[in-house]
């Protein structure tokens, strides 16, 4: 071979090996890069995902309606359905949601299915591995099944999956919501499983939360003479809280005997390890973790914060009731609600949705309105378990070996092996960690413990929506929320007949008093959950003599209520906030309620300030210290964004509560948070000279509330300058608490970041960093009914077009839209934009 | 010049027919494997074919509404400027075709006898 024929080679195979790596790079991911060529591909890639697609099609062709359905368009973007029957009202919902927000609804169902490592690759396995472990696919398994049985939910849900399944099979690639393009996978068909999925996420989001394992530790530490300690720092009925049902509130019922555990009583639970189970050695597979508690903030977090209320008509400016709602979620894009109209013989509903679930979930028909806030009780439990040896294969109860089940779980990950999980149950549940695994990041989870959770059991909480879209009186309502199991809720009510009331809505364990509190003996038949609590007799209160009725997450009834359903509730701000406004409220209009939603004066600073104040007033020594000090004497309380005051008070609250209590956590606690506020609150009020103050393990002096709060408050203002830099602008609180609305798979760019706006997580307005109001909404009762709501986001989940977070600006100016709300689709509106009738065929 | 407008027709046919990106490499081999003078047209051919069709299609797909999903496409990327977008969109179908194009000229050449 010549010397030009080895070149023409070498260039031949240089040239194809650039070419095909070229093409090898641009059509592939790499890790989180993605496939250049796809994506940027202008025929098919993300400039097909424009505002084009906004324009409100004419006529759509969608198989599988029996009649026509009708969709008014209004200029928000939100979708009225008029259909003929229940099963093309739901099946046009199911279209319309994944017209809007496919994306959004796949991403959640695989999430909550542990399949997240399929899109995202070996980075999602650890979530994967613990959400199944945590059994939300077996979960939703058992809620699917119960929707088939149930003749109406297994309509409603099949139709809505045929609309999704529809409309998945109108896209092409070009079609695709951009995500898809971007992460480089395709939607697969949707499910009623899917839908359950949905459910069981929620359940997860507001029932999950848990301080089992952190608080057997303390009570462990130190011996029984600990349970004192406990009881006063997490206490059962804690100071200052005022309860959901209004104290003094008769029984309407005669209540069941309820279970006792001797010796338990009032210490709660009984303590593992009496069984042949060293106490000590039971956590020790637990890292410890020198930081102990959690900051305060951590609190606010897993569903802890929502508030609703109903004024009765004797308070109302035109005599019918105004009900009132936010329900405080982790804020997203695209946004958790969206909101819809479902109209058809027999109902005419109009509210907010789940995108992967059919019905309204919390709205209002002509007849009545309701609303949620989070119930927060005890319903999971963790079971130690004794294992007959290694192999895991048989546990101990009472006095008997029973057999564990094992589910293996099968986690493909992309661009790797499958990897196979295989998770024991017991008949509690699964056993979450076993004691020779690490920790995970999510919760703290007692290794080698079963987990005991409701929203395992199979539930109908779609039948409970079903029944409230359609109810037009209280009996409706009573009856409605017989099937709401989990996660129990706060289910707030009023109607046009002028009937207010609130339902504290669940299934609870019946549980001698502090049952659960603490890890339980897994080999103890008498630790399990004995029975229930009757659906009647769930804490409720109907037209109370004071003209309203309200819930902040607290407590849900004082030691009046006859059975224990839990202790780890919401603190006492937003609670008294709103009760206390109520409390002197007359002649209410709708937008008294609007701008009550948006008040944000912080009842725990007005609480304490004056006093710490006064303890600190000598002592500011440095500039900032000096202007720290005037700003918070000059304060009204109100949690304004452009203000330096709760800048300033937050840190200081956070550095007294860490002084006073981090000395007192457990040593190898792993993860705790600090008692809750008003625990605070009481001790500075009541008991300055308390023992809490003192700083263990340092005999002298003995510290007070005095010295705790000097040196809070010298270690607030120093640590706000070294993160903040000189006192000035960046010191205000809109820019410190730096709202942000992280797209759900954190895509930069599609997110909304460091929105400057009023409030903080335990005022009624609670717009916090990462949590805060999802859905705003205020109804006015009457021949007519009208009502008000706004959401951060926007209808549309598509990050192209103008409605993906057209609402976000005028939701945290506190500005809500009045709801279209139509008798027909022929009304005229002038917010109508479009029409669009859908016909099915083929 | 009109063997770059038939290569661009080629490729915008099949683009508008079919999802896929990769014609904006295949054209421009077939044309560097069967048709192309020397590596260098072969290359240039299939650089400005693709970069036009792509350079026209994003940009009108900018200006009449893809303006704010390439806004969040810039970010997303850590780009200042959304018409950047067009121009990395532009820059990669030319670039990639240019290679491919050269990459056919080269292996037409093995088959080719040597002609002198």
């Amino acid at each position: 071979m010549g010397m030009e024929a080895s070149m023409k080679w070498v260039r031949a195979i240089v040239s194809l090996v650039l070419a095909a790596a070229v093409f090898w790079g641009l059509d592939n991911r790499h890790g989180t890069f993605p496939a250049l060529g796809k994506l940027l591909n202008p025929f098919a890639g993300f400039w097909q995902n424009g505002s084009r697609s906004d324009a409100v099609p004419e006529k759509l062709v969608v198989p599988g309606l029996r009649d026509e359905v009708r969709i008014v368009w209004d200029a928000r973007r939100v979708p009225h359905i008029f259909a003929q029957n229940d099963h093309d009202l739901y099946l046009a919902q199911g279209y319309v949601a994944a017209s809007l927000r496919l994306w959004q609804m796949e991403f959640q169902a695989l999430y909550t299915a542990g399949r997240i490592s399929e899109v995202v690759g070996p980075v999602g396995l650890r979530q994967d591995i613990f959400t199944r472990r945590f059994g939300l696919p077996w979960a939703a398994e058992n809620a699917a099944h119960a929707f088939r049985d149930d003749p109406k939910t297994r309509e409603v849900v099949d139709a809505f999956t045929a609309g999704v399944n529809a409309y998945i099979r109108t896209l092409d690639r070009k079609g695709l919501p951009v995500e898809y393009k971007i992460l480089d996978y395709r939607p697969e068909p949707w499910s009623d499983y899917k839908c359950a999925l949905l459910l069981k996420a929620m359940a997860y989001s507001l029932s999950s939360y848990n301080q089992d394992a952190a608080l057997t530790q303390m009570r462990d530490q130190g011996g029984w003479d600990k349970f004192p300690t406990v009881d006063r720092l997490f206490p059962f009925f804690p100071p200052l809280v005022d309860p959901v049902i209004p104290p003094g509130t008769p029984l309407d019922f005669t209540p069941l005997p309820v279970p006792t555990r001797s010796g338990a009583e009032g210490g709660g639970g009984n303590r593992a390890g009496e069984r042949g189970h060293p106490a000590d050695s039971r956590l020790e597979a637990t890292p410890s973790d020198p930081g102990g508690f959690e900051s305060p903030g951590y609190r606010t977090g897993p569903g802890i914060g929502s508030n609703n209320w109903a004024v009765s008509g004797k308070l109302t400016r035109n005599g019918f009731p105004i009900l009132s709602n936010d329900m405080h979620l982790e804020l997203s894009l695209p946004a958790i609600w969206y909101e819809i109209q479902l109209s058809a013989p027999g109902v005419n509903v109009r509210g907010v949705a789940f995108p992967a679930a059919p019905l309204v979930v919390a709205g209002y028909n002509e007849s009545v309105a309701w609303g949620f806030t989070n119930g927060t009780d005890d319903v999971l439990d963790w079971y130690d378990i004794t294992f007959k040896d290694d192999a895991r294969a048989e546990y101990l109860t009472g006095s008997e070996w029973r057999k564990t089940t094992v589910r293996e779980e099968r986690i493909k990950v992309r661009g790797g092996a499958a990897v196979v999980d295989k998770v024991v149950y017991t008949h509690y549940g699964p056993v979450v960690r076993q004691k020779d695994e690490p920790a995970f990041a999510n919760m703290n989870v007692p290794p080698g413990a079963a987990l005991r959770w409701l929203a395992h059991d199979a539930s109908s909480e779609f039948s409970t929506l079903y029944a409230l879209n359609r109810a037009h009186n209280y009996a409706d309502y009573v009856k409605a929320l017989e099937t709401w199991d989990c996660p129990a809720q706060n289910i707030i009510y009023a109607d046009r007949e002028g009937t207010i009331a609130i339902w504290h809505d669940g299934k609870f364990p019946l549980r001698w008093k502090g049952q659960g509190r603490y890890v339980l003996n897994g080999a103890d038949p008498a630790d399990e959950w004995r029975g229930w609590v009757p659906h009647g007799q769930v804490p409720h209160v109907k037209d109370p003599d004071r003209g309203f009725v309200s819930s902040a997450n607290q407590m849900p009834a004082d030691a009046g209520y006859p059975y224990y359903l839990g202790w780890d509730y919401a603190s006492f701000e937003r609670a008294g906030r709103i009760n206390e406004i109520l409390a002197a409220a007359r002649d209410v209009t709708p937008s008294d309620m609007v701008r009550m939603q948006t008040d944000v004066l912080d009842i725990r600073a007005r609480a304490v300030l004056p006093r710490l104040l006064d303890i600190i007033k000598e002592k500011p020594a440095t500039g900032a210290e000096k202007k720290g000090f005037e700003e918070l004497r000059a304060w009204n309380f109100e949690a304004r964004a452009a203000l330096i005051a709760p800048t300033v008070f937050r840190e200081f609250w956070n550095e007294l509560n860490r002084l006073t209590w981090d000395d007192e956590k457990p040593l190898g606690a792993e993860r705790m948070t600090r008692p809750a506020s008003q625990v605070m609150v009481d001790q500075i009020l009541n008991y300055p000279d308390g023992e809490f103050f003192d700083v263990i393990g340092k005999n002298y002096p003995i510290e007070t509330l005095t010295d705790i709060a000097e040196l809070a408050f010298r270690a607030a203002v120093a640590n706000l300058e070294k993160r903040l830099g000189p006192w000035g602008d960046a010191w205000r609180w809109g820019k410190v608490k730096g709202t942000t609305l992280r797209h759900l798979a954190r895509i930069p760019g599609f997110s909304r970041e460091k929105l400057e706006a009023d409030g903080i997580g335990h005022v009624i307005g609670a717009i916090d960093t990462v949590w805060a109001p999802s859905w705003r909404m205020v109804v006015e009762l009457g021949p007519e009914v009208r009502a008000w709501g706004n959401y951060p986001g926007g209808q549309s989940g598509h990050p192209g077009s103008k409605f993906y977070d057209d609402f976000i600006d005028d939701w945290a100016a506190g500005k809500p839209y009045e709801l279209v709300f139509l008798r027909s689709a022929d009304e005229s509106n002038p917010a109508v934009v479009g029409r669009t009738v859908m016909r099915g065929g083929k | 010049m009109t063997t770059v407008l038939i290569c661009l027709l080629a490729m915008l046919g099949l683009q508008l027919l079919t999802p896929y990106w990769w014609w904006v490499m295949i054209v421009p081999f077939a044309f560097g494997a069967a048709a192309a003078k020397s590596g260098r047209k072969a290359f240039r051919t299939g650089f400005f074919a693709a970069g036009l069709l792509w350079l026209g299609t994003s940009l009108f797909l900018y200006l009449t509404g893809s303006g704010l999903i390439a806004t969040r496409m810039a970010r997303m990327f850590g780009l200042g400027k959304s018409w950047l977008m067009v121009f990395v969109t532009t820059l990669i179908a030319a670039v990639a075709a240019g290679v491919s194009g050269y990459a056919g000229y080269a292996v037409r050449g093995l088959f080719k006898k040597a002609e002198r």
